[in-house]
């Protein structure tokens, strides 16, 4: 893993359910990067993934990510891992029994705030960010899709992460809101993070490029 | 329509809280009832067994005082639960009652062939045979004892039958509790389901496990307590029904032994529901993610 390196993989194979999906893995994503993921569906990019937030186990070759090598993590360690990251998914995965303060106000406690002025400053911050502030007293329910997903992305953004994983951020949502949460990930690489975005929307990489790396017959290609 | 949905979903996760709630209530009611039953029926034999007849027939012209020094000597034993001296006047009396007549009116006084005995009830757990012919010996060795009567028989019979009625209720207990448990078991664990994406959630962004189990366990915890208490309260009042309506009942159970009897409940409730819960929100915490979206 070089200097700059925050993703570092070295002849990583990707199992999923024992059925190899990705082998001979490698590659290196530095700090600031906006990095597209594609591939067709079923072709790894998602199992990738789950391979960077530890959901899946490193079973052949080596990879590190934020300084946590993912071959000898511990079960314990994988909370604090995923505090480095920012998680974004097609389906927003809030707590849908809680308020958008009391999804954001969950992150902050689960990862030790205590301090109710810093975590309620935060919150704010975060809302900013993805202009939502005024919804921080609605249920997801009562969100639209892009609203659900700009509160995912001010979820992911609480802690300060080095990377944002976005499965398909975009999947759910129409043009002109995908349009809006693609800026939204630019700033947010442009603010020094590293983005990682699985896709299969040709349309977005053309307007919004970035580095490609295309995950194909059970292989990576890096453009 | 945003609120009448948010009110909605609300009302679904109360009802589903609620009917959790009353499920687990009812199982535990019903063990609590089966544990009243099993009070009575401990204190129903304990009362039979104490009730063994025990006659200590003293020798002719033996002293009033020695044998009243003998009463008190037994009355010191662990075995003795009660004493009651009686006098062949006294023991006169009494067959005149059960007899109907004054079998020894045309006798003189004197002329009364009835010795003096001392009448022993036993505590519950000397009163088996073996026991009583341990405590028959210790007795006779007392030179003033002519003789010692009791109903062998009836005592080997009652024992029997009281250890066959034993052996039915433990196994059936034993069931019941089985069939409580999974019952309680099962109603956490379907709760836990319906929870199971939002704990999948809580481990994406960074929560330890014991950060997301806790707030559940608190839930089940509360869940059990509640759930208690309402079976508590039903227990309470069929114990005030039976009380009135079979006053009998009241000279067979201590207050002491209810209060134990609703504590187990209270306690067993909390730790079921503690213990349901941490298993079942340990197995979301487990499980693969594909298994999670199967």
């Amino acid at each position: 893993m070089d200097q700059k390196s925050i993703i570092s993989l070295r002849g990583l194979s990707v199992f999923q359910k024992n059925k190899l999906v990705l082998s001979d893995v490698s590659l290196e994503i530095s700090s600031g990067e906006f990095v597209y993921l594609i591939g067709k569906t079923g072709s790894g990019k998602s199992s990738l993934l789950q391979i960077f937030y530890a959901d899946l186990p490193v079973e052949q070759g080596h990879a590190e990510i934020c300084s946590y090598n993912l071959n000898a993590i511990k079960r314990s360690e994988i909370p604090y891992l995923r505090r480095k990251l920012g998680i974004v998914f097609q389906n927003f995965q809030l707590l849908d029994d809680r308020s958008v303060s009391e999804n954001l106000e969950f992150v902050l406690h689960a990862t030790g705030s205590k301090d109710k002025q810093v975590i309620e400053n935060r919150i704010l911050q975060v809302l900013d960010r993805v202009g939502l502030i005024s919804k921080l007293k609605s249920m997801p329910h009562q969100l639209s899709g892009g609203e659900q997903q700009r509160i995912a992305i001010a979820r992911a953004l609480l802690n300060d992460p080095e990377i944002i994983l976005a499965d398909e951020p975009t999947g759910n949502l129409d043009p002109e809101t995908s349009n809006g949460i693609m800026k939204l990930l630019l700033e947010i690489c442009k603010s020094g993070k590293t983005v990682i975005m699985a896709t299969h929307n040709y349309s977005i990489i053309n307007k919004f490029p970035g580095k490609v790396v295309k995950c194909e017959e059970g292989s990576l290609i890096t453009n | 329509m945003m609120k009448s949905n948010s009110s909605s979903q609300q009302r679904r996760i109360n009802g589903a809280y609620f009917t959790s709630v009353i499920s687990i209530s009812l199982v535990l009611f019903t063990l609590g009832f089966l544990g009243l039953i099993l009070l009575y029926a401990n204190n129903l034999s304990n009362y039979i067994k104490e009730n063994i007849g025990f006659e200590i027939v003293m020798g002719n012209g033996v002293k009033e005082a020695d044998i009243i020094k003998l009463q008190k000597h037994l009355d010191t034993k662990d075995f003795v639960k009660s004493t009651e001296y009686i006098t062949p006047e006294e023991a006169s009396r009494r067959l005149k009652e059960i007899l109907g007549d004054d079998f020894v009116s045309f006798m003189s006084d004197d002329d009364n062939p009835l010795l003096p005995s001392i009448d022993l009830r036993f505590n519950a757990e000397w009163a088996n045979n073996d026991s009583l012919a341990i405590i028959e010996n210790y007795i006779m060795q007392d030179g003033n004892v002519k003789e010692v009567y009791y109903q062998k028989s009836l005592v080997s019979m009652i024992n029997k039958n009281l250890r066959k009625i034993g052996l039915v209720m433990f196994g059936f207990s034993l069931l019941l509790l089985i069939i409580a448990i999974a019952l309680i078991n099962n109603t956490i664990r379907l709760s836990v389901y319906s929870r199971r994406f939002i704990i999948r959630s809580m481990q994406l962004v960074g929560a330890t496990e014991s950060f997301i189990r806790k707030p559940f366990v608190v839930k089940g915890v509360l869940q059990g307590a509640i759930s208690a208490a309402l079976a508590i309260l039903l227990l309470l009042g069929i114990i005030e029904t039976l009380r009135e309506n079979i006053p009998e009942l009241k000279l067979l159970s201590s207050n002491n032994a209810l209060i134990c009897l609703f504590g187990a409940i209270l306690i067993g409730g909390i730790i079921l529901g503690a213990f349901s819960t941490s298993m079942a929100v340990g197995k979301y915490l487990r499980m693969d993610s594909d298994k999670l979206y199967a």
